[in-house]
């Protein structure tokens, strides 16, 4: 045990013998001729050795038997030199060819990328480190061919949305399977409050060695009934041979709010909303007008209710690693810390991170390893942002604060007190003579209020193989995925969240949510070539096992307004808050073969079983599968013949095709009918509240891939090309029996179909690679096409709300999420009324400033029949078209320059917060509505305002006017680093030493009038995607760092 | 042989993989109950009977919103804040097959008829052996309750009985426990049909429930045999089978004054009818009652207090001032007047539904009270007897006198039997202001809605005069056609 712990710290000791007979010594160096440490020095035949130092040398008793000796490093090739006469023996090691190393993580283990015949995408680790995000899959945008990155708004670490090859489901989940280190880990928002609580956060991005996306069946059926939205494996680092090394990264950053809204200043305003009274017919200067009010230095107030939530935030990280190998064990440990500040004031995110991995060798046959991952993450924030799913329209949300609060009253009163109306705990309206001018004052919330979510993820796994002989592996690998997360909120008295009219108001709630995994993996693999024959068998069984309990409690009304915590005093009895339990439980045996004969024709074939506990009793076993098959033309001799080998390096076509499955979403017990308990007049109730269905199972994907690797010039440029279908049928739908069966609920059914087909490019360029210049290219590509095919008997349509509104239908015969609004004809010149085109497609002009039952007219000016969200038309697609990113990278003798651009055509958003922004009640409005209708004859966007108009502009249903198209292109991140010169860094004794600046989202070419036309209200959610309503915006950051190797 | 230790341990780690948990597969939820051991104890099908007078008892039922549609759709009460949530188009007579109002109640109403069907099905292929004796009672529970849905849907979504003696559409009828996916495509039954089943239940839930409970808190909130038949007053009543009512009436009132049940629950009036409306609200005036406490409450926007209640609800709706309060012969010294206040300029029914305890929203809300069934008994003398009959008379006097000291009826008040009649009707209105009868009083008798505010009167003919059928019933149920 004790050598064990010696070789954890990496300090191996080869007992050298004493029957030697001279002493040899040498260095070892790179082509380049830099010197490698812990290099394994090795007298060929026997177990004499010893490793070279930090300077390339060592020295060595060499045996009289010794002939020879052998040079290994890891990613090296090993040198064998034969001994001379001589005393002194220098070797120069190569690193390995990469194209024959590089490796693809599949399922289980790993391939060689010349091998692969499913469709995947390998993202390198250092693609999303040192950036300043929160969780990898922010920075992963525009890098892999297919795979779609929306980052929802500017609320840290919200969840992005990760679609692979377009949305494969409707009910269910389209977010695709994380795998870390083979672990299935949890996803999602783990916050119970307003602040973002994504739980891939618990990844520090720069522990990530690489990232690996399976997108075909072939590539994923050995993750069967999880599959069918990809699987993205996180694979983190490990020890790399030599001697310890050391990293440390650091950067700190500034981000800042984009593209603010902007609005009517406080002069604009009171102008303008008096402008509506006198059109509504209502202006009384003395009962019914907006009026400003002096500040304190006199002057009127004009407050920037932007500027009062939106800061520039502060960040920082700082991570350092220590890692080593050598041929017996590898070793990696990493902290980090970072402490980052969003766009909206209070919310932060403070991540402290340990992870640490060994992997030894017990001997030629035996080995183990394991690695224990934990990560506390803080994800804070002090009022709602109204941005996460489900709160478009919450009353406290500042991204709707901010637009809506009228300029003209000021947060604080003259007295230094908020501005709060204390008849209703509003915003107070100062001079003006209103009811109300504002939802909630977002300074006190901000000062005052918790929205707070600290999560604690430990994951760890442990593995031990056996290789009984070298083609014979047997591994048995156990893990551990552990995300408890602490909810803690509070809501003052003194703010609208926590006011109640004639008390000290206030409420509090704390909730605690357990969610505990362990996954057991046992594999067979056998790797044997037979002559021209290479086979790859792998056998395996697995358990994964998930278990959640949530408890908490809300308390109302502080006994006195010192207490802010649900541990303090309330008047109100306590409620139970956060109540849950759950479990889930997946039993899987898998296989895999693969075969090639002489590298040149590929082969491969994956089955799974799986059983999900979640599923209907008559269905819960399932089996999934996907073969594929490649063939490398330039192993051919006609190949060579044509002597299209000088310019093809290589050139495979690839087919696959498989059934893959998908739950992801589907609830514990769903499938199963089951009573709850009530209470009627105290005594217990027991009511049938759910019906199940006995026959529930996966949504069925079924994957069509075709495709064309090819390299040129000794893979220079390499190029992938790729068809996809996949047809999606058994989607699970909530299907609405007739409301006289009495069922308590719709019933989840395999029913709906889908598919997605599309085309995906990739291109890498090795544009120029010489010695003090290099530069890089790459592009890719996606074009999608989505259609939904059939949904269910009583189904026709599904109209999907983004809280209290639906601007969103997903129908049989067009991509799912289509914008559903109502049409409209434009402002008629002549009298500046909105006009609405019915669904008989009439022209029906608007005027709110008559009687409410005559306010919609024909043209002839007979009253017409109100219009509504049932006039609604099916207009334009949320799916793009395409999307993808493209990447330059310039190395110039020290300097280095990186720049990522992303895209994305042919999707249309519907802009809600666009209505709101010309809302015609108190309502601040967007600066568009200055080009308001005034005079006949007029030609304008805008009508002619009326105040209390809700409905002209959108506010009560939603109107084409504030649909959009939503094609950008933005440049992502560009970084510009400086390498210190080898002689420098040298003489500081460190390694390697490099300083960079770098901007993230620091430019978007876009129509799209909203604040970023990649946006998400509704998070993961899938028929109500595009959709852009009261959020927050999204923020620019510029970062400068670090990295220190020692 | 230390290599041999592993392999072992090794193959030995495979094998017990493969072999347990096998139970994990098919876990068995921890707060909710399978439904197949949900008739497994007497106590979880007790749990189960109290279930089904909860879904009745659901805001969007018996809790509020019922008796809130059937007197709002009437004309004693204005809309004060044009709200669709809380009920506006049933107000003015203006809801369509998708209002709110209209798919809410029929979804509830329906859960309700449900869940009594599954538990019959339960009953009877199970739950019966495990309760023993007390299995009559609980189904005849269940049935009761499926009754009072079917008859409540009956007022609101099918046209009256004596519109061509039920010969119109009545409902969907289902007698049998729905629990997952099928065909549920099943037409209307004729408006006979239902009030035929609705009769059926009733004729067995009165043969076969207790005659009373242990205490009488039980007695108000669970139906005994009084229950059923006061239940039966209501239902004849509604069908014009007056000598029925009469018949049922008998049973549970006596001949002579005081008026009062001599079997089972003594049910009575109570000298103070503001008692009845205070906590504990058990009186056995009341007959039938929907429980709520602290901690069940109606729901936002369906509470009785919140929709009357200016001073401590919402005001949702104020009191006509052309309706019954302007009836001169509701004296100032009534008692049911005291219910009544001004606040902020217009009259409301202010008093009638608040609780007397710090949270609000917890008063129990009347179905049957005891001064229904003598009112119901009285009409139908009125009307059989052809004379200004005496018991009638003595009814109403107990009714009114027992509020308003300084009235009293006699037999030489009324000049007909048609002023009699009308009296009690008057009566009613007073009696029952805010409790749900108002609609179904004038439609029984196919009366016009009339006229209130800015909203005209409906005519019995009129479409509106009924509300349609829910339109995700119309979607879902192909054989299912619209009022």
């Amino acid at each position: 045990m004790r050598k064990l712990f010696l070789l954890l710290f990496g300090v191996v000791v080869f007992a050298t013998q004493a029957m030697a007979q001279r002493i040899v010594t040498g260095r070892v160096t790179d082509e380049k001729g830099n010197p490698i440490s812990n290099v394994s020095v090795i007298v060929k035949g026997t177990t004499v050795g010893t490793t070279t130092k930090p300077d390339g040398t060592y020295s060595l008793l060499l045996p009289a038997t010794g002939k020879a000796l052998l040079f290994s490093a890891v990613d090296m090739t090993t040198v064998e030199m034969q001994v001379g006469s001589g005393s002194s023996m220098d070797a120069t090691l190569k690193s390995e060819d990469k194209s024959l190393s590089e490796v693809v993580v599949i399922g289980y283990g790993t391939q060689k990328k010349k091998e692969v015949t499913g469709s995947s995408s390998t993202v390198k680790g250092s693609a999303v480190s040192n950036k300043p995000v929160q969780s990898f899959e922010q920075a992963l945008g525009g890098r892999a061919a297919g795979v779609q990155i929306i980052i929802p708004n500017g609320v840290l670490n919200n969840p992005p949305v990760i679609r692979i090859r377009g949305t494969n489901s409707l009910s269910l989940s389209s977010f695709p399977l994380i795998v870390v280190d083979g672990v299935p880990t949890f996803t999602g928002d783990a916050s119970g409050t307003s602040a973002g609580g994504n739980a891939l956060a618990s990844i520090n991005p720069n522990d990530i060695e690489s990232i690996d996306i399976s997108k075909d069946a072939a590539a994923s059926a050995i993750y069967g009934s999880r599959a069918a939205n990809g699987i993205v494996f996180i694979t983190t680092k490990k020890g790399k041979s030599g001697r310890a090394r050391v990293s440390v990264d650091s950067w700190v950053g500034w981000t800042t709010a984009t593209r603010v809204p902007e609005v009517l200043n406080s002069a604009e305003y009171t102008a303008y909303k008096n402008e509506a009274l006198v059109n509504a017919g209502t202006f009384n200067a003395a009962t019914n007008a907006f009026i400003q009010t002096p500040g304190p230095d006199g002057q009127p107030i004009d407050t920037k209710w932007a500027d009062l939530v939106y800061r520039q935030g502060f960040s920082h990280s700082n991570n350092v690693n220590v890692s080593g190998a050598n041929d017996a064990t590898s070793y990696y440990f990493s902290m980090g810390y970072t402490s980052q500040e969003g766009i909206i004031k209070n919310n932060n995110f403070k991540r402290t991170n340990f992870l640490g991995n060994v992997d030894h060798k017990l001997s030629k046959s035996l080995s183990f390893g394991g690695k224990i991952s934990y990560s506390n993450e803080l994800n804070l924030a002090a009022a709602s942002s109204g941005s996460l799913p489900g709160e478009a329209f919450a009353t406290a949300g500042l991204g709707r604060a901010v637009v809506v609060n009228a300029p003209n009253v000021a947060p604080y009163l003259n007295n230094g007190n908020y501005n709060i109306n204390p008849a209703n705990g509003l915003l107070g309206v100062m001079n003006n003579k209103q009811v109300q001018v504002g939802f909630y004052n977002p300074v006190p919330s901000l000062d005052l209020n918790r929205q707070n979510s600290e999560n604690n993820h430990l994951q760890a796994n442990f593995y031990f193989q056996i290789k009984p002989v070298s083609w014979i592996a047997l591994k048995t690998l156990y893990g551990l995925d552990n995300l408890l997360t602490d909810n803690e909120a509070f809501a003052n008295g003194l703010t609208g969240e926590g006011f109640i009219v004639n008390s000290f108001g206030g409420n509090a709630a704390s909730t605690y949510s357990k969610n505990k995994r362990w996954v057991w993996t046992n594999t067979l693999q056998l790797d044997k070539t037979l002559g021209k024959h290479g086979f790859n068998l792998l056998l395996g069984h697995e358990q994964q096992k998930s278990n959640s309990v949530g408890f908490g409690v809300g308390r109302t009304i502080v006994s006195d307004p010192f207490y802010t915590n649900i541990q303090g005093g309330f008047t109100g009895a306590p409620t139970a808050a956060g109540l849950g339990i759950g479990e889930n439980y997946l039993l899987s045996e898998f296989g895999r073969l693969q075969y090639n004969y002489k590298s040149k024709y590929f082969l491969s074939g994956n089955v799974r079983e799986d059983g999900a506990s979640q599923l209907g009793k008559k269905s819960k076993y399932g089996t999934f599968y996907g073969f594929s098959g490649g063939w490398e033309i330039t192993r051919e001799n006609f190949w060579s013949a044509l002597k299209l080998d000088k310019i093809f390096s290589s050139f495979k076509v690839r087919a696959s095709y498989g059934k893959v499955g998908n739950i992801t979403g589907l609830g514990n017990f769903g499938a199963l009918s089951t009573y709850g308990a009530g209470l009627y007049g105290s005594g217990a109730t027991l009511a049938f509240t759910n019906a199940g269905n006995e026959n529930l199972t996966w949504e069925t994907s079924k994957k069509t891939d075709l495709g064309v690797n090819f390299g040129l010039f000794k893979e220079r440029i390499t190029f992938e090309l790729a068809w996809y279908k996949n047809n999606i049928d058994g989607l699970v739908l909530a299907v609405p029996p007739p409301p006289s069966a009495g069922l308590p609920n719709s019933i989840n059914t395999n029913i709906g179909s889908m598919y997605n087909k599309g085309v995906e490019f990739a291109l890498n360029a090795n544009i120029i690679n010489k010695r003090d210049f290099t530069w890089n290219f790459s592009f890719n590509i996606n074009a999608n096409k989505n259609m939904v095919t059939a949904l269910a008997p009583g189904v026709p349509q599904i109209i999907t709300a983004t809280s209290l509104e639906s601007p969103s239908i997903t129908k049989p015969g067009y991509p799912l999420g289509m914008l559903f609004v109502t049409r409209t004809g434009g402002v008629d010149p002549a009298t500046g009324r909105r006009i609405f085109i019915n669904a008989a497609g009439q022209k029906v002009y608007f005027d709110f400033a008559s009687p409410a039952a005559s306010r919609y007219r024909f043209a002839d000016g007979t009253v017409a029949p109100a219009v509504g969200s049932q006039d609604a038309q099916i207009f334009q697609p949320t799916v793009p078209k395409t999307f993808g990113g493209f990447e330059n990278t310039i190395n110039v003798r020290g300097f280095e320059i990186n720049a990522l651009f992303t895209f994305q055509t042919g999707n249309y958003i519907y802009y809600g917060s666009y209505a709101g922004l010309r809302d015609q009640r108190f309502w601040n409005n967007t600066t568009d509505v200055l080009r308001r209708w005034t005079k006949p004859g007029q030609e304008t966007d805008m009508p002619r305002p009326v105040f209390g108009d809700n409905i002209s502009n959108g506010s009560s249903y939603p109107l084409d006017v504030n649909v959009f198209k939503g094609d950008f292109l933005k440049l992502r991140s560009l970084t510009i680093g400086y390498n210190v010169p080898r002689m420098l860094t040298e003489k500081a004794k460190i390694a390697t030493a490099r300083f960079y600046i770098s901007g993230n989202n620091l430019l978007i070419i876009t129509k799209y009038p909203g604040p970023d036309p990649e946006t998400s209200t509704n998070g993961n959610g899938t028929t109500n995607q595009g959709v852009d309503r009261n959020q927050v915006v999204n923020g620019r950051a510029i970062t400068v760092g670090l990295n220190i190797g020692f | 042989m230390k290599k041999y230790i592993i392999y072992t341990m090794a193959i030995a780690g495979v094998l017990f993989t493969s072999s347990c948990q096998k139970a994990d597969i098919s876990p068995i939820p921890t707060a909710s109950i399978s439904d197949a051991s949900a008739f497994s104890t007497p106590d979880r099908i007790l749990a189960q009977v109290r279930g089904l007078y909860g879904a009745m008892r659901s805001g969007q039922f018996y809790g509020g919103r019922y008796l809130i549609y059937n007197d709002i759709r009437a004309d004693e009460f204005i809309n004060e804040t044009t709200n669709g949530v809380t009920g506006l188009e049933a107000w003015n007579g203006t809801v369509n097959t998708n209002t709110n109002v209209v798919t809410n109640l029929w979804a509830q109403a329906y859960y309700t008829i449900n869940l009594c069907n599954v538990f019959l099905n339960g009953m009877a292929s199970s739950g019966s052996g495990v309760v023993g004796a007390l299995a009559p009672n609980y189904i005849g529970e269940a049935r009761f309750i499926r009754a009072l849905s079917y008859y409540s849907l009956l007022q609101l979504y099918a046209r009256p009985f004596a519109d061509g003696n039920g010969a119109a559409k009545g409902l969907v009828l289902r007698l049998t426990g729905n629990t997952g996916s099928g065909d549920y495509n099943l037409a209307r039954s004729t408006v006979a049909e239902t009030y035929a089943q609705v009769l059926s239940d009733l004729n067995f839930a009165e043969q076969n429930v207790p005659l009373n409970y242990a205490d009488q808190a039980t007695n108000t909130i669970r139906a005994h045999r009084n229950t059923v038949i006061a239940l039966k007053t209501r239902v004849y009543l509604s069908m014009q089978q007056y000598a029925n009512v009469i018949t049922e009436a008998n049973k549970i009132v006596n001949a002579a004054p005081p008026f009062a049940a001599s079997t089972g629950v003594a049910n009575t009036l109570q000298a103070d009818i503001t008692n009845v409306f205070k906590t504990p609200y058990t009186t056995t005036e009341s007959v039938f009652s929907m429980p709520f406490n602290d901690n069940e409450l109606p729901g936002v926007q369906n509470q009785l207090g919140f929709y009357y209640s200016k001073s401590a609800g919402n005001g949702e709706y104020s009191l006509n001032a052309a309706g019954i309060v302007a009836d001169a012969g509701w004296t100032a010294a009534d008692k049911r007047r005291t219910f009544n206040a001004v606040v902020a300029g217009k009259l409301y029914l202010d008093k009638k539904y608040v609780s007397a305890t710090a949270t609000p929203y917890n008063n129990y809300v009347p179905v049957i009270r005891y001064s229904e069934v003598m009112l119901n008994l009285a009409e139908a003398r009125a009307r059989t007897t052809g004379i200004v009959d005496p018991q009638a008379v003595a009814l109403l006097n107990a009714v009114r006198n027992r509020s308003d000291a300084g009235t009293v009826f006699t037999v030489a008040s009324f000049a007909t039997s048609t002023d009699l009649i009308n009296a009690i009707l008057n009566e009613r209105r007073i009696e029952f202001l805010g409790e749900g009868l108002r609609s179904p009083d004038l439609m029984r008798l196919l009366l016009p809605l009339p006229a209130k505010g800015t909203v005209s009167s409906v005519a019995p003919g009129a479409s509106n005069y009924i509300w349609p059928i829910s339109a995700s019933e119309l979607l879902l149920n192909t054989l299912c056609v619209n009022n």
